[in-house]
């Protein structure tokens, strides 16, 4: 990775510049920054098992944030009916969404497999619609959240105060990333997954066992999105259809990333978060900011394509 | 070639089968019901209580006897949200189910829709959705049929700026000077916010940021906050959905930012609101609490069969307001005797019904159409888990508790 | 022979297309205009598609040409017809400029950054309140026909003719055999000297304008346009679910799949008013998992078994 980053100067001129310009926000504007790593953290979290899965599965999974919420639901409920505190519930609900994807995977998606990429995209999103719908039928559309008290922590840097809470995001983040990294290049397992994203075929010849690859990478995105779900329930509300925004800036990110990339869905997550927050910092303007997220995307896909056709 | 023949019959008798489903119900012997024809988006809190509600209206409605000798017949269809489904609703029940009036509704996106095909039948319809003047504009003048309950934008704001008067004249510690209203950017939350500056006119008084509600994939709250911060108002208002209300309040606790009045106004609160410590003292808009019952013998009435039935309780003012849509219906069927349109716009127009909401509903004419039922909002503070109403005085549950306690006294 | 009788029936169902306000009833009509609106969308997704082009662009161009048509008539004063096809005009223009800039991109990277305009031409209606009346919308003072059933009807089945008239052009000519190249090897098509990239921007355009009229006749037809309504995501994943289901690739798929869909959805919701839509997404799973290939598809197959055997 560090090899391929320094052979590149490009990567170094955009990187040295970003963290000048990150700098100088630290001191003209330093909640521009605080604000949107945070911000990039929760972007990073979500996106990076949806890269986890199309980089290795390659499905497009339009459920990725119907998991997540179904995830916060169901901790919603063990900390509502046995009083556990979110964090003690990250344990059964990682298992729960482990044992969910794992389902799904089998009775759903494995046998679209072999069907055109499009197949797979309207199977989960016919998913996406039974996972709201499913909740929606069962905790009706009223919003929920559980009110704790840790999540309005704070800190005063001369004369700003701000919200510390957010940087979970970021923890939760970085964790996910080392992890996801460490389980792809050290582990056995991880690097036969590896082979099975480059090339399925050649993986099968030498004798992966394939279709376990799947289920197994499927299910472990699955169980990553139950820890987003967790912590996202601790700061925000969760309704049925809270979900399909975080599916649709997912998939933005993780197109804008470079397809399966993880390292690059963090950096990608930083510059979004950032400049969200610089626009959102102008009073008056916040109305604009979705248009960065969107406009960045664009321009950075297109210059990709334009620097892959040199 | 034999195949393109084969997939063609198949297409025409898709096609058959489709039309043929589709025909219409049959007419039935003996007492023909009366028929209620209600749209609502059902998947929706809002939706799913306030057609229940108006389902348990009826239900009581037929075990008095019903009305005019007939038994009454409530056929909901849901909206979905979307407005050409809401439009196709409407075509439903006044051609195949031949209801006699329409009521329901909830979302002013989906009304707009519906408002050409309603104006095509032109049968006695009562409301009790849509607040954006635009609704009201695309219904026009002419609409004599229409009896519209819920209060339009424009009538809620000068409900609002009465309140507040009220409130200063009695507490002078509560007199009002300078507002900062965080609004969602969509159209509920810009028109309260353009008719809030509207009233109090460009002298400085309001200021205001829209944000990206949580029920549209924002919930980060802090840029506002900062700026509302700046502004030091005495009284902080947001616009916003019940998907905001917690995290709002949280973030506004973790920048540091302590109003002396804070006011939230969505639809509806998340579930379990007043458990929160938070949530203490938050004043918020509304139609009806469930603290109604206090000093309300239908509302009271109302919420204990309404939990009997259903198991549970009603969460928004939407549900009241199905209820009441039906009884005002009920009502003027009987007093018109029949429910032939003319007379039982007649009729309607008499209305003057004690409802569950507190207020007697009568119908008058608002900026553009001829029947605007409720023209006031409330003012609703929670103390307590309780959802205690401080304004108008005449439903008065509680006193105001001023001013709001630090985040750190909780 | 077989032509004729081919013929036969295709006059027959048009005969009963065009005759349907006649022997069926308001509701049915105004189910079968929604079912039309989104035939329009699904077949025109599916004509670029045939060149292998994923596009998730059609919310923006139905948003776009919703408030293009209501705009030209509130501040231009264009009648509804002519506004239809103004709208039709801009998304042909916004879609030619975009084409030329995001054509060259494939598979997923298309498609987002087909989402992502569309996703900004929202915002910027949203937030441009003076002209384009903000996140309130914008009502028009008649609807089109005065709201006559039968006129507006033949308008939206006009429209859903065009497509497939289009589609079925798009199928016979030229254009298809550089499209269905361009799908299987792009090496090869660019190798026999297709250009490519011109045969991407004019199907891209045009069926971008289909979209954007789509969008005019429902501004039209409703009277009003928001920016959450008019640029809804139902507009992309649906129509692409029912051209599934019918089977992409192809005129017949589409309509099939637009009409089946298009008429369970109002069913389901008869039968069970609260969480129909959980059934329908059971519906789509299935049809995926049981007929990746589309009704179409499997009868085609199934025929062609039974030929052989």
């Amino acid at each position: 990775m560090a090899e391929r980053i320094l052979k590149r100067p490009l990567y170094i001129i955009v990187g040295l510049l970003s963290a000048a310009v990150i700098v100088l926000l630290l001191f003209w504007k330093p909640t521009v920054v605080v604000y949107g790593v945070q911000r990039a953290g929760l972007y990073a979290g979500i996106a990076l098992p949806m890269a986890l899965i199309l980089g290795i599965v390659h499905i497009v999974n339009l459920a990725h944030g119907e998991f997540m919420i179904t995830a916060a639901y169901i901790t919603y409920f063990l900390c509502n009916s046995f009083g556990m505190s979110p964090f003690a519930a990250l344990v059964p609900v990682v298992i729960v969404m482990f044992l969910l994807g794992m389902l799904i995977f089998k009775f759903t998606i494995k046998h679209t497999l072999k069907a055109p990429e499009l197949n797979q995209l309207i199977l989960t999103f016919g998913l996406a619609m039974v996972l709201t719908q499913g909740l929606n039928l069962i905790a009706t559309s009223q919003p929920r959240k559980i009110s704790l008290d840790f999540v309005t922590s704070s800190a005063t840097v001369g004369e700003t105060t701000f919200g510390t809470y957010g940087f979970i995001y970021d923890l939760a983040a970085v964790l996910i990333l080392a992890g996801l990294l460490f389980f792809l290049r050290k582990t056995k397992f991880g690097k036969a997954a590896v082979a099975v994203g480059q090339n399925p075929r050649g993986a099968r010849i030498i004798g992966i066992d394939v279709n376990k690859i799947y289920i197994l990478v499927f299910s472990l995105a699955i169980a990553l999105t139950g820890i987003m779900g967790v912590l996202f329930l601790t700061s925000q509300s969760i309704f049925p259809l809270a979900g399909g925004s975080y599916t649709m800036k997912s998939f933005c990110l993780v197109a804008m990333a470079g397809m399966g990339s993880l390292p690059g869905i963090v950096f990608a997550s930083i510059g979004l978060g950032i400049a969200e927050s610089f626009i959102m910092s102008f009073q008056g303007y916040g109305g604009w900011s979705n248009i960065v997220f969107f406009a960045l995307i664009i321009i950075v896909i297109l210059i990709k394509s334009f620097k892959g056709k040199r | 070639m034999k195949s393109g023949i084969k997939t063609l019959v198949l297409v025409l008798m898709i096609l058959l089968i489709s039309t043929a489903l589709f025909a219409g119900g049959q007419s039935e012997e003996g007492v023909k019901p009366i028929k209620l024809g209600g749209v609502w988006p059902l998947a929706d809190i809002t939706g799913e209580q306030g057609s229940k509600s108006a389902q348990l209206a009826v239900d009581e409605i037929n075990a008095a006897g019903g009305l005019l000798g007939r038994p009454v017949e409530l056929i909901v269809i849901d909206s979905e949200f979307k407005p050409e489904k809401g439009a196709a609703a409407i075509d439903r029940l006044a051609t195949i189910e031949n209801v006699d009036v329409f009521l329901g509704g909830m979302s002013s996106g989906v009304h707009l829709g519906q408002i050409p095909t309603l104006k095509k039948y032109k049968k006695v319809t009562v409301w009790t959705g849509a607040a954006s003047g635009r609704a009201e504009e695309a219904m026009g003048p002419d609409a004599a049929w229409y009896f519209h309950l819920h209060p339009w934008d424009y009538n809620q704001g000068a409900s609002y700026v009465e309140g507040w008067e009220a409130i200063g004249a009695k507490y002078p510690d509560l007199a009002t000077a300078k507002w900062f209203m965080a609004y969602e950017e969509g159209a509920f939350g810009t028109a309260s916010f353009n008719n809030w500056v509207e009233l109090w006119g460009d002298n400085g008084i309001v200021e205001g940021e829209s944000f990206t509600s949580a029920a549209f994939g924002g919930g980060d709250y802090s840029a506002v906050l900062e700026h509302a911060k700046e502004a030091n108002p005495d009284i902080f208002v947001w616009a916003g959905y019940a998907a905001d209300a917690l995290p709002m309040m949280e973030q506004t606790k973790a920048v540091g930012f302590e109003p002396k009045t804070y006011i939230g106004s969505p639809p509806g609160w998340p579930s379990d609101f007043g458990d929160s410590p938070l949530a203490e003292n938050v004043m918020f808009y509304g139609m009806w609490t469930p603290e109604m019952n206090k000093i309300n013998k239908i509302s009271k009435h109302y919420y204990d069969a309404y939990v009997k039935k259903y198991k549970a309780t009603p969460e928004t003012y939407f549900a009241p307001l199905g209820y009441t849509a039906v009884y005002i219906i009920a009502e003027a069927i009987k007093r018109a005797g029949t429910v032939e349109t003319e007379a039982l716009i007649k009729a309607l127009e008499a209305t003057a019904y004690e409802s569950p909401l507190g207020e007697t509903i009568t119908f008058g004419p608002s900026n553009i159409i001829q029947h605007q039922g409720i023209r006031r909002q409330k003012i609703i503070q929670w103390q307590n888990d309780k959802q205690e109403i401080i304004w108008p005085f005449e439903y008065k549950t509680s006193d105001p508790v001023y001013p709001f306690p630090s985040w750190n006294k909780r | 022979m077989i032509k004729y009788w081919k013929y036969i029936l295709i006059a027959i169902i048009l005969l009963l297309g065009v005759l349907f306000p006649f022997y069926a009833g308001a509701y049915q009509q105004s189910i079968a205009r929604t079912v039309l609106i989104y035939l329009v969308l699904a077949i025109s997704w599916d004509m670029l598609l045939r060149s292998g082009q994923l596009s998730f662009g059609m919310a923006g161009l139905f948003g776009i040409g919703s408030y293009a048509s209501v705009l030209l008539l509130l501040r231009l004063g264009a009648s509804p017809m002519l506004s239809i096809l103004g709208a039709g005009l801009v998304a042909f223009v916004v879609a030619a400029l975009l084409g030329i800039l995001v054509l060259r991109l494939r598979a997923m990277y298309f498609a987002i950054t087909t989402l992502a305009i569309g996703e900004i031409f929202r915002i910027i209606i949203r937030n441009w309140s003076s002209f384009t009346g903000g996140p309130e919308g914008a009502i028009l003072p008649n609807i089109i026909f005065d709201g006559d059933p039968v006129l507006s009807y033949w308008l939206v089945l006009g429209l859903a003719l065009l497509a497939i008239v289009l589609s079925v052009i798009f199928q016979k000519t030229r254009i298809y055999f550089a499209l269905t190249a361009i799908r299987n090897n792009e090496v090869v098509a660019k190798s026999s000297g297709i250009n490519i990239f011109k045969y991407l921007v004019i199907v891209f355009a045009i069926t971008s304008a289909l979209q954007g009229m789509a969008g005019g006749v429902f501004a039209q037809t409703y009277g009003f346009v928001t920016p959450e309504s008019s640029f809804s995501a139902d507009y992309i994943l649906l129509p692409i679910a029912m051209a599934l289901l019918g089977g992409i690739y192809g005129t017949l798929g589409p309509i099939i799949g637009t009409v089946l869909l298009g008429v369970l959805a109002e069913y389901l919701k008869l039968y069970i008013p609260y969480g129909h839509l959980i059934v329908y997404g059971i519906i789509i799973i299935c049809i995926i998992m049981f007929m990746p290939q589309g009704i179409v598809g499997v009868v085609r197959s199934k025929i062609i078994r039974r030929e052989v055997g």
